[in-house]
Protein backbone atom coordinates (compact mmCIF):
# COMPACT_ATOMS: atom_id res chain seq x y z
CA UNK A 1 0.00 0.00 0.00
CA UNK A 2 2.99 2.26 -0.39
CA UNK A 3 1.36 3.83 -3.41
CA UNK A 4 -1.19 6.06 -1.73
CA UNK A 5 0.36 9.14 -3.19
CA UNK A 6 -2.03 11.53 -1.56
CA UNK A 7 -1.24 11.87 2.13
CA UNK A 8 -4.78 13.07 2.76
CA UNK A 9 -6.26 9.82 1.54
CA UNK A 10 -3.80 7.74 3.50
CA UNK A 11 -5.85 8.19 6.63
CA UNK A 12 -8.96 6.73 5.04
CA UNK A 13 -9.70 3.15 5.89
CA UNK A 14 -11.74 0.52 4.10
CA UNK A 15 -14.63 0.76 6.57
CA UNK A 16 -15.14 4.45 5.98
CA UNK A 17 -18.11 3.87 3.73
CA UNK A 18 -18.24 3.93 -0.04
CA UNK A 19 -19.74 7.40 -0.36
CA UNK A 20 -17.20 8.98 1.96
CA UNK A 21 -14.38 7.31 0.08
CA UNK A 22 -15.75 8.47 -3.25
CA UNK A 23 -16.03 12.03 -1.94
CA UNK A 24 -12.54 11.87 -0.47
CA UNK A 25 -11.16 10.68 -3.80
CA UNK A 26 -13.21 13.07 -5.93
CA UNK A 27 -10.10 14.74 -7.35
CA UNK A 28 -8.87 11.36 -8.62
CA UNK A 29 -11.83 11.00 -10.91
CA UNK A 30 -10.89 14.16 -12.76
CA UNK A 31 -7.93 12.30 -14.21
CA UNK A 32 -10.02 9.40 -15.54
CA UNK A 33 -13.07 11.41 -16.49
CA UNK A 34 -12.15 12.41 -20.06
CA UNK A 35 -11.28 8.83 -20.92
CA UNK A 36 -14.45 7.53 -19.31
CA UNK A 37 -16.75 10.00 -21.02
CA UNK A 38 -15.37 9.21 -24.45
CA UNK A 39 -15.54 5.49 -23.81
CA UNK A 40 -19.03 5.54 -22.35
CA UNK A 41 -20.44 7.33 -25.37
CA UNK A 42 -18.77 5.14 -27.92
CA UNK A 43 -18.84 1.84 -26.02
CA UNK A 44 -21.68 1.65 -23.53
CA UNK A 45 -24.15 3.10 -25.99
CA UNK A 46 -23.36 0.64 -28.82
CA UNK A 47 -23.54 -2.34 -26.48
CA UNK A 48 -26.90 -1.25 -25.12
CA UNK A 49 -28.10 -0.48 -28.62
CA UNK A 50 -27.07 -3.91 -29.91
CA UNK A 51 -28.74 -5.80 -27.08
CA UNK A 52 -31.92 -3.76 -27.49
CA UNK A 53 -31.94 -4.14 -31.25
CA UNK A 54 -31.53 -7.90 -31.08
CA UNK A 55 -35.17 -8.22 -29.97
CA UNK A 56 -36.57 -6.34 -32.95
CA UNK A 57 -37.24 -6.86 -36.59
CA UNK A 58 -36.04 -3.82 -38.48
CA UNK A 59 -36.65 -2.45 -41.93
CA UNK A 60 -33.65 -2.24 -44.22
CA UNK A 61 -33.63 1.55 -44.15
CA UNK A 62 -32.41 1.68 -40.53
CA UNK A 63 -35.35 3.96 -39.69
CA UNK A 64 -35.72 2.88 -36.09
CA UNK A 65 -39.31 4.10 -35.77
CA UNK A 66 -40.54 1.28 -37.96
CA UNK A 67 -39.11 -1.63 -36.04
CA UNK A 68 -41.30 -4.33 -34.51
CA UNK A 69 -40.69 -6.27 -31.32
CA UNK A 70 -40.16 -9.98 -31.95
CA UNK A 71 -38.81 -11.25 -28.60
CA UNK A 72 -36.32 -14.10 -28.83
CA UNK A 73 -37.20 -14.88 -32.42
CA UNK A 74 -33.91 -13.58 -33.85
CA UNK A 75 -31.95 -15.85 -31.55
CA UNK A 76 -34.14 -18.77 -32.55
CA UNK A 77 -33.56 -18.03 -36.23
CA UNK A 78 -29.81 -17.97 -35.76
CA UNK A 79 -29.49 -21.14 -33.72
CA UNK A 80 -31.74 -23.18 -35.99
CA UNK A 81 -30.24 -22.03 -39.30
CA UNK A 82 -28.10 -24.75 -40.90
CA UNK A 83 -25.53 -22.09 -41.85
CA UNK A 84 -24.92 -21.34 -38.16
CA UNK A 85 -23.14 -24.59 -37.48
CA UNK A 86 -20.97 -24.54 -40.59
CA UNK A 87 -19.98 -20.93 -39.90
CA UNK A 88 -19.26 -21.81 -36.27
CA UNK A 89 -17.12 -24.76 -37.34
CA UNK A 90 -15.18 -22.48 -39.71
CA UNK A 91 -14.73 -19.95 -36.91
CA UNK A 92 -13.39 -22.60 -34.54
CA UNK A 93 -11.01 -24.00 -37.16
CA UNK A 94 -9.89 -20.52 -38.16
CA UNK A 95 -9.32 -19.35 -34.58
CA UNK A 96 -7.64 -22.47 -33.25
CA UNK A 97 -5.48 -23.25 -36.28
CA UNK A 98 -4.28 -19.65 -36.65
CA UNK A 99 -3.52 -19.39 -32.95
CA UNK A 100 -1.82 -22.77 -32.71
CA UNK A 101 0.52 -22.31 -35.67
CA UNK A 102 1.25 -18.65 -34.96
CA UNK A 103 2.20 -19.60 -31.43
CA UNK A 104 4.29 -22.56 -32.54
CA UNK A 105 6.23 -20.56 -35.15
CA UNK A 106 6.61 -17.71 -32.67
CA UNK A 107 7.99 -20.07 -30.04
CA UNK A 108 10.45 -21.59 -32.50
CA UNK A 109 11.60 -18.15 -33.62
CA UNK A 110 11.91 -16.88 -30.05
CA UNK A 111 14.01 -19.86 -28.96
CA UNK A 112 16.22 -19.59 -32.05
CA UNK A 113 16.69 -15.85 -31.59
CA UNK A 114 17.31 -16.00 -27.86
CA UNK A 115 21.07 -16.51 -28.21
CA UNK A 116 23.01 -13.39 -29.25
CA UNK A 117 24.46 -13.48 -32.78
CA UNK A 118 25.40 -11.04 -35.52
CA UNK A 119 22.35 -9.75 -37.37
CA UNK A 120 19.90 -10.86 -34.68
CA UNK A 121 18.32 -7.43 -34.31
CA UNK A 122 17.95 -7.04 -38.07
CA UNK A 123 16.34 -10.45 -38.36
CA UNK A 124 13.92 -9.71 -35.57
CA UNK A 125 12.94 -6.43 -37.23
CA UNK A 126 12.30 -8.11 -40.59
CA UNK A 127 10.18 -10.81 -38.98
CA UNK A 128 8.05 -8.12 -37.32
CA UNK A 129 7.20 -6.22 -40.49
CA UNK A 130 4.15 -8.36 -41.41
CA UNK A 131 2.74 -7.63 -37.97
CA UNK A 132 3.17 -3.88 -38.42
CA UNK A 133 1.75 -3.37 -41.91
CA UNK A 134 -1.99 -3.15 -42.33
CA UNK A 135 -4.20 -6.18 -42.81
CA UNK A 136 -5.40 -4.48 -45.99
CA UNK A 137 -1.87 -4.48 -47.42
CA UNK A 138 -1.37 -8.10 -46.37
CA UNK A 139 -4.67 -9.13 -47.93
CA UNK A 140 -3.90 -7.57 -51.31
CA UNK A 141 -0.37 -8.89 -51.27
CA UNK A 142 -1.50 -12.46 -50.61
CA UNK A 143 -4.37 -12.20 -53.03
CA UNK A 144 -1.79 -11.52 -55.68
CA UNK A 145 0.42 -14.39 -54.50
CA UNK A 146 -2.60 -16.75 -54.66
CA UNK A 147 -3.82 -15.36 -58.00
CA UNK A 148 -5.39 -18.16 -60.04
CA UNK A 149 -3.57 -17.41 -63.30
CA UNK A 150 -0.51 -15.34 -62.51
CA UNK A 151 0.06 -16.08 -58.83
CA UNK A 152 3.57 -16.95 -57.81
CA UNK A 153 2.51 -19.76 -55.45
CA UNK A 154 0.60 -21.59 -58.15
CA UNK A 155 3.47 -21.14 -60.60
CA UNK A 156 5.99 -22.45 -58.07
CA UNK A 157 3.91 -25.52 -57.27
CA UNK A 158 3.83 -26.36 -60.99
CA UNK A 159 7.53 -25.60 -61.39
CA UNK A 160 8.43 -27.93 -58.53
CA UNK A 161 6.07 -30.62 -59.76
CA UNK A 162 3.49 -30.60 -56.96
CA UNK A 163 0.59 -29.98 -59.32
CA UNK A 164 -0.03 -30.07 -63.07
CA UNK A 165 -1.59 -26.66 -63.28
CA UNK A 166 -1.91 -23.68 -60.91
CA UNK A 167 -4.46 -24.19 -58.14
CA UNK A 168 -7.20 -21.66 -57.70
CA UNK A 169 -6.52 -21.38 -53.98
CA UNK A 170 -9.13 -18.83 -53.00
CA UNK A 171 -11.92 -20.16 -55.19
CA UNK A 172 -11.85 -23.77 -54.06
CA UNK A 173 -13.95 -24.89 -51.09
CA UNK A 174 -11.15 -27.13 -49.82
CA UNK A 175 -8.28 -24.65 -50.03
CA UNK A 176 -9.94 -21.28 -49.29
CA UNK A 177 -9.95 -21.47 -45.48
CA UNK A 178 -6.46 -23.02 -45.12
CA UNK A 179 -5.09 -20.39 -47.53
CA UNK A 180 -6.51 -17.61 -45.37
CA UNK A 181 -5.12 -19.23 -42.23
CA UNK A 182 -1.64 -19.11 -43.79
CA UNK A 183 -2.03 -15.36 -44.31
CA UNK A 184 -3.11 -14.97 -40.71
CA UNK A 185 -0.12 -16.95 -39.44
CA UNK A 186 2.16 -14.84 -41.62
CA UNK A 187 0.78 -11.71 -40.02
CA UNK A 188 0.73 -12.85 -36.41
CA UNK A 189 3.51 -15.26 -35.57
CA UNK A 190 5.98 -12.46 -34.83
CA UNK A 191 3.66 -11.12 -32.15
CA UNK A 192 3.98 -14.45 -30.34
CA UNK A 193 7.71 -14.33 -31.02
CA UNK A 194 8.14 -10.93 -29.35
CA UNK A 195 6.06 -11.90 -26.33
CA UNK A 196 7.94 -15.15 -25.86
CA UNK A 197 11.35 -13.50 -26.35
CA UNK A 198 10.45 -11.19 -23.49
CA UNK A 199 9.34 -14.22 -21.50
CA UNK A 200 12.64 -16.00 -22.16
CA UNK A 201 14.50 -13.13 -20.53
CA UNK A 202 12.93 -14.10 -17.22
CA UNK A 203 14.44 -17.60 -17.27
CA UNK A 204 17.39 -17.55 -14.84
CA UNK A 205 20.62 -18.46 -16.64
CA UNK A 206 22.05 -20.19 -13.55
CA UNK A 207 19.14 -22.58 -13.43
CA UNK A 208 19.78 -23.68 -17.01
CA UNK A 209 23.47 -24.11 -16.33
CA UNK A 210 22.78 -26.07 -13.17
CA UNK A 211 20.48 -28.37 -15.09
CA UNK A 212 23.19 -28.87 -17.70
CA UNK A 213 25.74 -29.76 -15.02
CA UNK A 214 23.27 -32.28 -13.66
CA UNK A 215 23.20 -33.92 -17.06
CA UNK A 216 19.86 -32.69 -18.41
CA UNK A 217 19.75 -32.69 -22.22
CA UNK A 218 18.49 -29.77 -24.28
CA UNK A 219 14.92 -31.05 -24.40
CA UNK A 220 14.83 -31.73 -20.64
CA UNK A 221 16.22 -28.27 -19.94
CA UNK A 222 13.55 -26.72 -22.11
CA UNK A 223 10.72 -28.76 -20.64
CA UNK A 224 11.69 -28.58 -16.97
CA UNK A 225 13.35 -25.16 -16.69
CA UNK A 226 12.35 -22.89 -19.59
CA UNK A 227 8.74 -23.96 -20.16
CA UNK A 228 7.51 -23.35 -16.58
CA UNK A 229 8.86 -19.81 -16.78
CA UNK A 230 7.03 -19.20 -20.05
CA UNK A 231 3.67 -20.38 -18.75
CA UNK A 232 2.28 -16.98 -17.76
CA UNK A 233 3.32 -15.11 -20.87
CA UNK A 234 2.19 -18.02 -23.06
CA UNK A 235 -1.30 -17.88 -21.62
CA UNK A 236 -1.60 -14.16 -22.23
CA UNK A 237 -0.21 -14.56 -25.75
CA UNK A 238 -2.53 -17.41 -26.68
CA UNK A 239 -5.56 -15.55 -25.36
CA UNK A 240 -4.66 -12.34 -27.19
CA UNK A 241 -4.08 -14.30 -30.40
CA UNK A 242 -7.41 -16.09 -29.98
CA UNK A 243 -9.26 -12.83 -29.45
CA UNK A 244 -7.54 -11.24 -32.44
CA UNK A 245 -8.25 -14.22 -34.69
CA UNK A 246 -11.82 -14.59 -33.53
CA UNK A 247 -12.35 -10.92 -34.32
CA UNK A 248 -10.41 -10.69 -37.54
CA UNK A 249 -12.44 -9.41 -40.40
CA UNK A 250 -10.27 -7.73 -43.01
CA UNK A 251 -8.35 -10.76 -44.28
CA UNK A 252 -11.36 -13.00 -44.95
CA UNK A 253 -13.53 -10.09 -46.09
CA UNK A 254 -11.07 -8.69 -48.62
CA UNK A 255 -9.64 -11.99 -49.82
CA UNK A 256 -12.68 -14.25 -50.24
CA UNK A 257 -15.64 -12.41 -48.75
CA UNK A 258 -16.47 -15.65 -46.93
CA UNK A 259 -16.71 -17.63 -50.15
CA UNK A 260 -16.73 -19.78 -52.12
CA UNK A 261 -20.14 -21.04 -51.01
CA UNK A 262 -19.45 -20.02 -47.42
CA UNK A 263 -16.32 -22.18 -47.22
CA UNK A 264 -14.34 -19.43 -45.50
CA UNK A 265 -17.23 -17.66 -43.80
CA UNK A 266 -16.59 -16.98 -40.11
CA UNK A 267 -18.82 -15.28 -37.55
CA UNK A 268 -17.57 -11.78 -38.19
CA UNK A 269 -17.88 -11.91 -41.97
CA UNK A 270 -21.25 -13.62 -41.57
CA UNK A 271 -22.53 -10.85 -39.27
CA UNK A 272 -21.29 -8.23 -41.69
CA UNK A 273 -23.08 -9.97 -44.54
CA UNK A 274 -26.36 -10.16 -42.57
CA UNK A 275 -26.13 -6.51 -41.53
CA UNK A 276 -24.78 -4.77 -44.60
CA UNK A 277 -25.60 -7.31 -47.29
CA UNK A 278 -29.07 -8.47 -46.28
CA UNK A 279 -29.73 -5.33 -44.19
CA UNK A 280 -31.26 -7.47 -41.47
CA UNK A 281 -30.11 -5.38 -38.51
CA UNK A 282 -32.08 -7.16 -35.80
CA UNK A 283 -30.68 -10.55 -36.74
CA UNK A 284 -27.16 -9.16 -37.00
CA UNK A 285 -27.55 -7.61 -33.54
CA UNK A 286 -28.66 -10.91 -32.03
CA UNK A 287 -25.64 -12.55 -33.64
CA UNK A 288 -23.43 -9.85 -32.14
CA UNK A 289 -24.87 -10.46 -28.69
CA UNK A 290 -24.00 -14.16 -28.94
CA UNK A 291 -20.52 -13.08 -29.99
CA UNK A 292 -20.31 -10.69 -27.01
CA UNK A 293 -21.02 -13.60 -24.69
CA UNK A 294 -18.24 -15.71 -26.19
CA UNK A 295 -15.89 -12.72 -25.97
CA UNK A 296 -16.75 -12.16 -22.33
CA UNK A 297 -15.77 -15.76 -21.57
CA UNK A 298 -12.44 -15.28 -23.31
CA UNK A 299 -12.13 -11.93 -21.56
CA UNK A 300 -12.63 -13.57 -18.19
CA UNK A 301 -9.70 -15.89 -18.81
CA UNK A 302 -7.64 -12.99 -20.11
CA UNK A 303 -8.17 -10.97 -16.94
CA UNK A 304 -7.41 -14.08 -14.89
CA UNK A 305 -4.16 -14.64 -16.78
CA UNK A 306 -3.15 -11.02 -16.31
CA UNK A 307 -4.01 -10.66 -12.63
CA UNK A 308 -2.44 -14.00 -11.74
CA UNK A 309 0.96 -12.35 -11.96
CA UNK A 310 -0.28 -9.07 -10.52
CA UNK A 311 -0.97 -10.48 -7.06
CA UNK A 312 2.64 -11.28 -6.35
CA UNK A 313 3.68 -7.86 -7.52
CA UNK A 314 4.76 -5.43 -4.82
CA UNK A 315 2.52 -2.40 -4.92
CA UNK B 1 29.63 -28.48 -25.69
CA UNK B 2 28.43 -31.88 -26.85
CA UNK B 3 27.47 -32.64 -30.44
CA UNK B 4 23.83 -32.84 -29.39
CA UNK B 5 23.76 -29.23 -28.29
CA UNK B 6 25.22 -28.22 -31.63
CA UNK B 7 22.47 -30.22 -33.28
CA UNK B 8 19.85 -28.07 -31.58
CA UNK B 9 21.69 -24.94 -32.54
CA UNK B 10 21.75 -26.02 -36.17
CA UNK B 11 18.07 -26.83 -36.03
CA UNK B 12 17.51 -23.28 -34.76
CA UNK B 13 19.46 -21.81 -37.66
CA UNK B 14 17.62 -23.86 -40.25
CA UNK B 15 14.34 -22.84 -38.68
CA UNK B 16 15.32 -19.16 -38.78
CA UNK B 17 16.22 -19.40 -42.47
CA UNK B 18 12.88 -21.03 -43.25
CA UNK B 19 10.85 -18.53 -41.29
CA UNK B 20 12.80 -15.65 -42.83
CA UNK B 21 11.91 -16.99 -46.28
CA UNK B 22 8.26 -17.34 -45.26
CA UNK B 23 8.24 -13.72 -44.05
CA UNK B 24 10.36 -12.07 -46.71
CA UNK B 25 9.50 -13.85 -49.98
CA UNK B 26 5.96 -12.42 -50.16
CA UNK B 27 7.28 -8.91 -49.53
CA UNK B 28 10.06 -9.33 -52.09
CA UNK B 29 7.50 -10.51 -54.63
CA UNK B 30 5.42 -7.43 -53.91
CA UNK B 31 8.43 -5.23 -54.68
CA UNK B 32 9.35 -7.18 -57.82
CA UNK B 33 5.78 -6.95 -59.09
CA UNK B 34 5.64 -3.24 -58.40
CA UNK B 35 8.54 -2.58 -60.79
CA UNK B 36 6.96 -4.50 -63.66
CA UNK B 37 4.63 -3.21 -66.30
CA UNK B 38 1.06 -4.47 -66.29
CA UNK B 39 1.91 -6.64 -69.30
CA UNK B 40 5.01 -8.15 -67.70
CA UNK B 41 3.17 -8.99 -64.49
CA UNK B 42 0.36 -10.87 -66.20
CA UNK B 43 2.40 -13.69 -67.69
CA UNK B 44 2.49 -17.39 -67.15
CA UNK B 45 4.97 -18.68 -66.18
CA UNK B 46 5.85 -15.47 -64.34
CA UNK B 47 8.93 -13.40 -65.04
CA UNK B 48 10.83 -14.34 -61.92
CA UNK B 49 13.04 -11.31 -62.32
CA UNK B 50 11.62 -8.26 -64.13
CA UNK B 51 13.13 -8.17 -67.63
CA UNK B 52 12.49 -4.46 -68.03
CA UNK B 53 12.25 -2.98 -64.55
CA UNK B 54 10.35 0.28 -64.48
CA UNK B 55 9.47 2.84 -61.84
CA UNK B 56 6.42 4.04 -63.77
CA UNK B 57 4.01 2.69 -61.13
CA UNK B 58 5.67 4.77 -58.47
CA UNK B 59 6.07 7.93 -60.53
CA UNK B 60 2.40 7.68 -61.48
CA UNK B 61 1.30 7.41 -57.84
CA UNK B 62 3.53 10.21 -56.61
CA UNK B 63 2.83 12.65 -59.44
CA UNK B 64 0.24 15.25 -58.33
CA UNK B 65 -0.56 16.20 -61.92
CA UNK B 66 -1.65 12.66 -62.75
CA UNK B 67 -5.28 11.96 -61.71
CA UNK B 68 -4.34 8.67 -60.05
CA UNK B 69 -1.38 10.25 -58.31
CA UNK B 70 -3.45 13.21 -57.23
CA UNK B 71 -5.99 10.92 -55.54
CA UNK B 72 -3.33 8.73 -54.02
CA UNK B 73 -1.49 11.67 -52.45
CA UNK B 74 -4.76 13.02 -51.13
CA UNK B 75 -5.59 9.68 -49.50
CA UNK B 76 -2.14 9.64 -47.98
CA UNK B 77 -2.62 13.13 -46.58
CA UNK B 78 -6.05 12.14 -45.18
CA UNK B 79 -4.55 9.08 -43.51
CA UNK B 80 -1.76 11.15 -42.06
CA UNK B 81 -4.10 13.83 -40.76
CA UNK B 82 -6.55 11.39 -39.17
CA UNK B 83 -3.77 9.27 -37.62
CA UNK B 84 -1.94 12.25 -36.19
CA UNK B 85 -5.08 13.82 -34.71
CA UNK B 86 -6.03 10.46 -33.18
CA UNK B 87 -2.59 10.04 -31.68
CA UNK B 88 -2.34 13.51 -30.16
CA UNK B 89 -5.84 13.48 -28.68
CA UNK B 90 -5.49 9.88 -27.56
CA UNK B 91 -2.31 10.55 -25.62
CA UNK B 92 -3.78 13.67 -24.06
CA UNK B 93 -6.73 11.67 -22.72
CA UNK B 94 -4.83 8.50 -21.84
CA UNK B 95 -1.99 10.07 -19.86
CA UNK B 96 -4.02 11.36 -16.90
CA UNK B 97 -6.22 8.27 -16.86
CA UNK B 98 -3.27 5.89 -16.86
CA UNK B 99 -1.58 7.92 -14.15
CA UNK B 100 -4.68 7.76 -11.99
CA UNK B 101 -5.00 4.01 -12.49
CA UNK B 102 -1.36 3.57 -11.56
CA UNK B 103 -1.22 5.83 -8.51
CA UNK B 104 -4.58 6.48 -6.95
CA UNK B 105 -6.74 4.00 -5.08
CA UNK B 106 -10.20 5.41 -5.72
CA UNK B 107 -13.29 3.23 -5.35
CA UNK B 108 -14.16 1.39 -8.54
CA UNK B 109 -10.60 1.59 -9.83
CA UNK B 110 -10.22 -2.13 -10.56
CA UNK B 111 -13.65 -2.40 -12.13
CA UNK B 112 -13.11 0.61 -14.37
CA UNK B 113 -9.68 -0.57 -15.34
CA UNK B 114 -10.88 -3.95 -16.53
CA UNK B 115 -13.88 -2.41 -18.21
CA UNK B 116 -11.42 -0.31 -20.17
CA UNK B 117 -9.36 -3.37 -20.98
CA UNK B 118 -12.29 -5.51 -22.09
CA UNK B 119 -13.21 -2.89 -24.62
CA UNK B 120 -10.24 -4.18 -26.58
CA UNK B 121 -11.95 -7.47 -27.12
CA UNK B 122 -14.92 -6.33 -29.15
CA UNK B 123 -14.59 -6.57 -32.90
CA UNK B 124 -15.11 -3.46 -34.98
CA UNK B 125 -17.81 -4.98 -37.13
CA UNK B 126 -20.38 -5.39 -34.36
CA UNK B 127 -19.97 -1.75 -33.37
CA UNK B 128 -20.32 -0.48 -36.92
CA UNK B 129 -24.06 -0.11 -37.01
CA UNK B 130 -24.64 1.54 -33.61
CA UNK B 131 -21.69 3.84 -34.16
CA UNK B 132 -22.94 4.73 -37.60
CA UNK B 133 -26.29 5.73 -36.08
CA UNK B 134 -24.49 7.62 -33.30
CA UNK B 135 -22.36 9.49 -35.84
CA UNK B 136 -25.42 10.27 -37.91
CA UNK B 137 -27.04 11.70 -34.79
CA UNK B 138 -23.93 13.75 -34.00
CA UNK B 139 -23.85 14.93 -37.60
CA UNK B 140 -20.38 13.50 -38.10
CA UNK B 141 -21.05 10.99 -40.87
CA UNK B 142 -18.91 11.85 -43.86
CA UNK B 143 -16.35 13.77 -41.83
CA UNK B 144 -12.92 12.86 -40.58
CA UNK B 145 -14.19 13.73 -37.10
CA UNK B 146 -16.17 10.49 -37.02
CA UNK B 147 -13.02 8.48 -37.66
CA UNK B 148 -10.92 10.40 -35.15
CA UNK B 149 -13.54 9.95 -32.44
CA UNK B 150 -13.88 6.25 -33.18
CA UNK B 151 -10.15 5.56 -33.40
CA UNK B 152 -9.66 7.50 -30.20
CA UNK B 153 -11.88 5.13 -28.25
CA UNK B 154 -10.36 2.12 -29.90
CA UNK B 155 -6.85 3.20 -29.08
CA UNK B 156 -7.62 4.34 -25.53
CA UNK B 157 -7.78 0.99 -23.72
CA UNK B 158 -4.45 -0.10 -25.10
CA UNK B 159 -2.88 3.32 -24.51
CA UNK B 160 -4.06 3.42 -20.90
CA UNK B 161 -2.86 -0.12 -20.32
CA UNK B 162 0.58 0.60 -21.80
CA UNK B 163 1.05 3.90 -19.99
CA UNK B 164 -0.05 2.43 -16.68
CA UNK B 165 2.75 -0.11 -17.03
CA UNK B 166 5.25 2.70 -17.50
CA UNK B 167 3.93 4.70 -14.55
CA UNK B 168 4.04 1.62 -12.34
CA UNK B 169 7.78 1.52 -12.96
CA UNK B 170 8.43 5.15 -11.97
CA UNK B 171 9.34 5.22 -8.25
CA UNK B 172 6.67 6.87 -6.15
CA UNK B 173 9.38 8.33 -3.91
CA UNK B 174 10.17 10.94 -6.57
CA UNK B 175 6.70 12.41 -6.26
CA UNK B 176 6.70 12.10 -2.51
CA UNK B 177 9.92 14.10 -2.40
CA UNK B 178 8.36 16.76 -4.63
CA UNK B 179 5.29 16.88 -2.40
CA UNK B 180 7.46 17.41 0.66
CA UNK B 181 9.17 20.26 -1.19
CA UNK B 182 5.76 21.89 -1.54
CA UNK B 183 4.56 20.83 -4.98
CA UNK B 184 0.86 20.10 -5.40
CA UNK B 185 -0.18 16.66 -6.57
CA UNK B 186 -0.79 17.96 -10.07
CA UNK B 187 2.56 19.77 -10.16
CA UNK B 188 4.35 16.60 -9.11
CA UNK B 189 2.61 14.77 -11.93
CA UNK B 190 3.34 17.45 -14.51
CA UNK B 191 6.92 18.33 -13.59
CA UNK B 192 8.32 15.07 -12.22
CA UNK B 193 6.40 12.19 -13.73
CA UNK B 194 5.64 13.50 -17.20
CA UNK B 195 9.26 14.04 -18.29
CA UNK B 196 10.15 10.56 -17.04
CA UNK B 197 7.34 8.95 -18.98
CA UNK B 198 8.44 10.19 -22.40
CA UNK B 199 9.44 6.65 -23.54
CA UNK B 200 6.02 5.39 -22.53
CA UNK B 201 4.30 8.20 -24.36
CA UNK B 202 6.39 7.50 -27.46
CA UNK B 203 5.53 3.81 -27.35
CA UNK B 204 1.86 4.58 -26.92
CA UNK B 205 1.93 7.07 -29.76
CA UNK B 206 3.43 4.58 -32.19
CA UNK B 207 0.70 2.07 -31.45
CA UNK B 208 -1.97 4.67 -31.73
CA UNK B 209 -0.63 6.02 -35.01
CA UNK B 210 -0.12 2.63 -36.62
CA UNK B 211 -3.57 1.49 -35.52
CA UNK B 212 -5.25 4.53 -37.02
CA UNK B 213 -3.16 4.41 -40.20
CA UNK B 214 -4.08 0.78 -40.84
CA UNK B 215 -7.78 0.90 -39.97
CA UNK B 216 -10.19 -0.12 -42.68
CA UNK B 217 -13.65 -1.10 -41.42
CA UNK B 218 -14.85 2.25 -40.06
CA UNK B 219 -13.14 4.25 -42.76
CA UNK B 220 -14.98 2.20 -45.36
CA UNK B 221 -18.34 2.84 -43.68
CA UNK B 222 -18.27 6.39 -42.30
CA UNK B 223 -16.79 8.24 -45.25
CA UNK B 224 -18.75 8.78 -48.39
CA UNK B 225 -16.91 11.34 -50.48
CA UNK B 226 -14.15 10.19 -52.78
CA UNK B 227 -11.74 12.94 -51.73
CA UNK B 228 -12.04 12.10 -48.01
CA UNK B 229 -10.95 8.47 -48.20
CA UNK B 230 -7.99 7.20 -46.24
CA UNK B 231 -5.38 4.97 -47.87
CA UNK B 232 -6.62 1.48 -46.91
CA UNK B 233 -10.02 2.29 -48.42
CA UNK B 234 -8.69 4.45 -51.23
CA UNK B 235 -6.45 1.84 -52.81
CA UNK B 236 -9.49 -0.30 -53.47
CA UNK B 237 -10.00 1.88 -56.50
CA UNK B 238 -7.32 -0.13 -58.20
CA UNK B 239 -9.77 -2.98 -58.17
CA UNK B 240 -12.87 -1.07 -59.01
CA UNK B 241 -12.01 1.32 -61.77
CA UNK B 242 -9.42 -0.47 -63.83
CA UNK B 243 -9.10 -4.13 -64.67
CA UNK B 244 -7.04 -4.89 -61.59
CA UNK B 245 -3.73 -3.17 -62.10
CA UNK B 246 -1.68 -5.54 -59.95
CA UNK B 247 1.70 -3.82 -60.33
CA UNK B 248 0.04 -0.49 -59.51
CA UNK B 249 -1.72 -2.03 -56.53
CA UNK B 250 1.52 -3.55 -55.26
CA UNK B 251 3.28 -0.19 -55.61
CA UNK B 252 0.44 1.53 -53.73
CA UNK B 253 0.49 -1.16 -51.03
CA UNK B 254 4.22 -0.70 -50.69
CA UNK B 255 3.95 3.09 -50.39
CA UNK B 256 1.14 2.70 -47.88
CA UNK B 257 3.32 0.46 -45.72
CA UNK B 258 6.43 2.66 -45.82
CA UNK B 259 5.42 5.17 -43.10
CA UNK B 260 4.43 2.54 -40.53
CA UNK B 261 7.46 0.38 -41.24
CA UNK B 262 9.81 3.36 -40.96
CA UNK B 263 8.12 4.48 -37.75
CA UNK B 264 8.42 0.96 -36.41
CA UNK B 265 12.09 0.59 -37.37
CA UNK B 266 13.08 3.94 -35.86
CA UNK B 267 11.21 3.40 -32.60
CA UNK B 268 11.51 -0.38 -32.50
CA UNK B 269 12.77 -0.50 -28.94
CA UNK B 270 9.69 1.28 -27.62
CA UNK B 271 7.41 -0.75 -29.83
CA UNK B 272 8.73 -4.04 -28.47
CA UNK B 273 8.63 -2.78 -24.93
CA UNK B 274 5.07 -1.61 -25.31
CA UNK B 275 3.98 -4.89 -26.82
CA UNK B 276 5.27 -6.97 -23.94
CA UNK B 277 4.52 -4.52 -21.15
CA UNK B 278 2.27 -6.03 -18.53
CA UNK B 279 2.37 -9.55 -19.94
CA UNK B 280 5.81 -10.38 -18.58
CA UNK B 281 6.56 -10.04 -14.92
CA UNK B 282 10.11 -10.54 -13.83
Amino acid sequence: MAVTSDPASGSLRRDDGLLRRIVAHRADYAYVLPALVVMMVVIAYPIWFTIDMSFYKTPASLQLRDRTFVGWKNYETILTAPAFWSVTLNTVIWTLASTFFAFLLGLGAALSLHREFAGRAVLRAILLIPYVISAVAASYLWKWLYHSDFGVIGALSVQWGFTDKPINFLDNIHTALPSLIVVNIWREFSFAMIMLMAGLQTVPEQLLRAAQVDGANAWQRFWHVTAPHLKGVSMVTVLLLMVANFNSFIVPYLMTGGGPAGASDIWITHIYQIAFGRQNWGLASAYSVILFIVMMCLGYFYVQALTRGDKGRPE
Amino acid sequence: MSGRVDGWRWAGRVFLVLILLFTAVPMVWMLLTSIKSQFAAMQYPPQWWPKEPTLQNYTKLLDPTNPVGNDFLRYMWNSFYVSLATTVLGVAVAVPAAYAFSRFRFPGRTFLFFAVLLRNMFPAVVFLMPLFILMRWLGLVGTHGSLILTYLTFGLPLSIWLLKGFYDNIPIQLEQAARIDGATRFQAFLLIVMPLSVPGILATSIFSFIGAWNEYVYAATFLNRQDQLTLPVGIQRFFAEFATDWPGLMAATFLMSVPVVVLFLVLQRYFVRALTEGAVKS
